[in-house]
């Protein structure tokens, strides 16, 4: 059978309307009801290739539950967020279990041609450095994403 | 049966390093991609996007005296995988701009009226067909600042989640003999011609209403059966 062609990715543009992106950073309640697990904080700032921070910039995460599963009808792994005028975005979530606990991470903005896809890992590992989040508190990671440039985040095209 | 995700030609995608288009150089990573195992995480995907997504207006023209002001379309999207399978139960997000040009949107400072009864956004699910249906009416084209002369052609913004995570689809539809089609950056970003005119809507002229017609054709396809 003919495989078809995936349409091409293009940019979010500036204008992705900004009730699309708010409200939706906290993975920690479905329902009204808590999930099961650690309630850990993640933030961190997005900058270009001249240092400058990014707003308004959409990331999307997608990870497992507290045990590592991805297919807890109790828990959606899925959140979204825009960074601010100071590119910072946070997501309050689950600290997800399993081995090589990681949170995958999805970014659109107007000047990406296409998603850029990265990973976040808690622990250092079989993986480069720059994925590995800094703790910065008991449920606290930060995780920083430099889109270009000096200490340029590994990005991945599937 | 097993999904996968195979490579794509990259003539069939966005460039990411785009000429005319100054942001894309300082944004774009300097680094090639890298390509990586897909484990669980990468093949799976949310279900149930809709308790956190709820579903928004899938009519944005509105009637009678709410009317939003100009032409009358219809989008009658369909969503398939590689396999040309249907996607049921797809969640699509939709975006554009009014009949002059503006969107509901802070960031922007074309200095074109808003239209009080067009608010440009939507949220549906794709039905058993992957079909969704959407009632607006064409955006116009509008001046990107900055930029000498480009003006973004008629176009509506899509993002897509197909059935794992890594068949995220974030992509824009053209309208069909746009003199503008020809000279925007984005769209021409894809250098393979068939890749590019997939990106272009067919007309269908029907009763009382302009029908766009469009496939969006999301990653992944049915893993090949080994063979014996």
């Amino acid at each position: 059978m003919k495989k078809l062609v995936p349409t091409a990715e293009m940019t979010l543009g500036p204008f992705f309307p900004r009730e699309f992106a708010q409200g939706m950073n906290d993975l920690t309640h479905l329902d009204g009801r808590p999930a099961e697990g650690e309630v850990i904080e993640i933030t961190g700032r997005v900058t270009q290739l001249d240092g400058k921070p990014l707003d308004n910039l959409v990331l999307e995460i997608w990870q497992g539950d507290a045990q590592g599963r991805y297919d807890n009808p109790d828990f959606l792994g899925w959140g979204r967020a825009a960074t601010d005028s100071d590119g910072v975005y946070s997501f309050r979530t689950i600290r997800p279990g399993g081995r090589a606990p990681s949170i995958n991470m999805l970014l659109l903005y107007s000047g990406l041609m296409r998603q850029l896809q990265t990973v976040m890992y808690f622990e250092p590992g079989d993986h480069s450095p720059k994925l590995v989040a800094k703790k910065e508190g008991p449920s606290r990671y930060r995780f920083d994403i430099r889109l270009r440039g000096e200490d340029e985040t590994p990005f991945f095209d599937d | 049966m097993a999904y996968v995700i195979e490579p794509r030609d990259p003539l069939t995608q966005s460039e990411g390093v785009v000429r005319g288009y100054a942001q894309t150089a300082l944004r774009w990573p300097s680094q090639p991609l890298a390509r990586r195992a897909h484990g669980a995480a990468e093949l799976s995907g949310p279900a149930g996007l809709q308790k956190k997504l709820p579903l928004l207006r899938g009519d944005l023209a509105g009637y009678g005296e709410k009317r939003a002001i100009g032409q009358l379309i219809q989008i009658r999207t369909r969503v398939v995988d590689e396999d040309g399978a249907p996607v049921p139960g797809a969640m699509v997000e939709v975006w554009h701009c009014n009949a002059a040009g503006k969107y509901i949107h802070p960031n922007d400072d074309n200095d074109a009226p808003a239209d009080p009864n067009f608010y440009g956004a939507a949220r549906v699910m794709t039905g058993g067909d992957g079909l969704i249906e959407l009632r607006t009416i064409k955006p116009a084209a509008y001046p990107v600042p900055g930029t000498g002369g480009w003006w973004r052609p008629p176009h509506v913004h899509f993002s897509v989640w197909g059935r794992v995570w890594l068949s995220r689809l974030v992509t824009q539809m053209f309208f069909p003999g746009e003199p503008l089609n020809e000279h925007d950056a984005i769209l021409n970003a894809v250098r393979d011609p068939e890749a590019r005119s997939g990106c272009i809507a067919r007309l269908v002229p029907r009763e009382n209403i302009l029908v766009y017609e469009h496939q969006l054709v999301v990653r992944g396809r049915k893993a090949s059966p080994a063979l014996p």
